[in-house]
């Protein structure tokens, strides 16, 4: 794809606006594999390597089953909402869930030696840590991350 | 995802290929319940057809490794793809783990 290519796609019928994909699920630990596939195919035009898919899917299922199994306490009936777009070279991910929320800070660091063989925090500590910014939106039922495509 | 086991030189190395992440990580515990029932006391897990793995999968592995200490064996990772090997080095759980570059060097000097 060329880059003229690319900017056309990444414009929403002559809006100038970046096109934002929206995709609401129920809380099912099948759209954990759904949601990445989903973003990594809307990325494939734009070449991301190797190193950055293995990232981003990551990124985006410990995100995902978070907001299922503690967000939405794995209830099928509430939902988990996905969105995603592009815009100059940097993707952005947003995933949502109908829980109360959670403070990020008051995650333990699953890297101290006290807590390396504790399993909790270990997703949002990689999250953290793999895209270029994380933020926790709200009461922290929301996350919004990005990262440069390579 | 799969899980082979095999005798080599006097200890166990299991094969373990495909993701290992919250779909799989039950069945891969499975797997590795039965060689801790069985108190094996030198464990090498070959990773080199592993392609991806997630929280749950390192929970697995660190799972794995607690029950072998807790009887006194004694476990070992090898050839680790570089972008799972990042992994380890990210969450500090090399500190954790015998991690070794190949197969042959894990089983020589164990």
């Amino acid at each position: 794809m060329t880059r003229s290519d690319q900017l056309a796609y990444l414009k929403n019928s002559g809006s100038g606006e970046v096109e934002k994909k929206d995709i609401k699920f129920r809380s099912e630990s099948r759209v954990i594999r759904e949601a990445s596939s989903m973003i990594l195919d809307y990325l494939k035009p734009f070449g991301l390597d190797e190193s950055g898919a293995f990232e981003i899917k990551l990124c985006v299922e410990e995100a995902v089953r978070n907001a299922i199994v503690h967000g939405n306490k794995s209830d099928p009936a509430r939902q988990v909402k996905l969105g995603y777009w592009i815009e100059d070279g940097v993707v952005n991910i947003e995933i949502e869930d109908e829980g109360s929320g959670f403070k990020p800070e008051l995650v333990k660091d699953p890297t101290k030696d006290e807590n390396l063989t504790r399993n909790s925090g270990r997703g949002v500590y990689l999250i953290k840590k793999l895209m270029d910014k994380v933020e926790y939106i709200g009461p922290g039922n929301k996350v919004r991350m990005t990262k440069r495509i390579k | 995802m799969g899980v082979r086991v095999e005798a080599k030189n006097g200890l166990t190395v299991c094969h373990v290929d495909g993701e290992i992440d919250i779909n799989s990580s039950p069945q891969i515990k499975k797997s590795f319940d039965k060689l801790i029932s069985q108190k094996t006391p030198k464990l090498v897990i070959n990773l080199s057809k592993v392609t991806y793995v997630d929280s749950s999968g390192l929970a697995t592995l660190v799972e794995i490794l607690k029950n072998m200490k807790s009887y006194g064996g004694r476990m070992r990772l090898a050839c680790m793809s570089s972008k799972v090997k990042s992994l380890f080095e990210i969450t500090k759980l090399e500190k954790l783990f015998e991690i070794m570059v190949d197969e042959e060097s894990a089983v020589a000097t164990f």
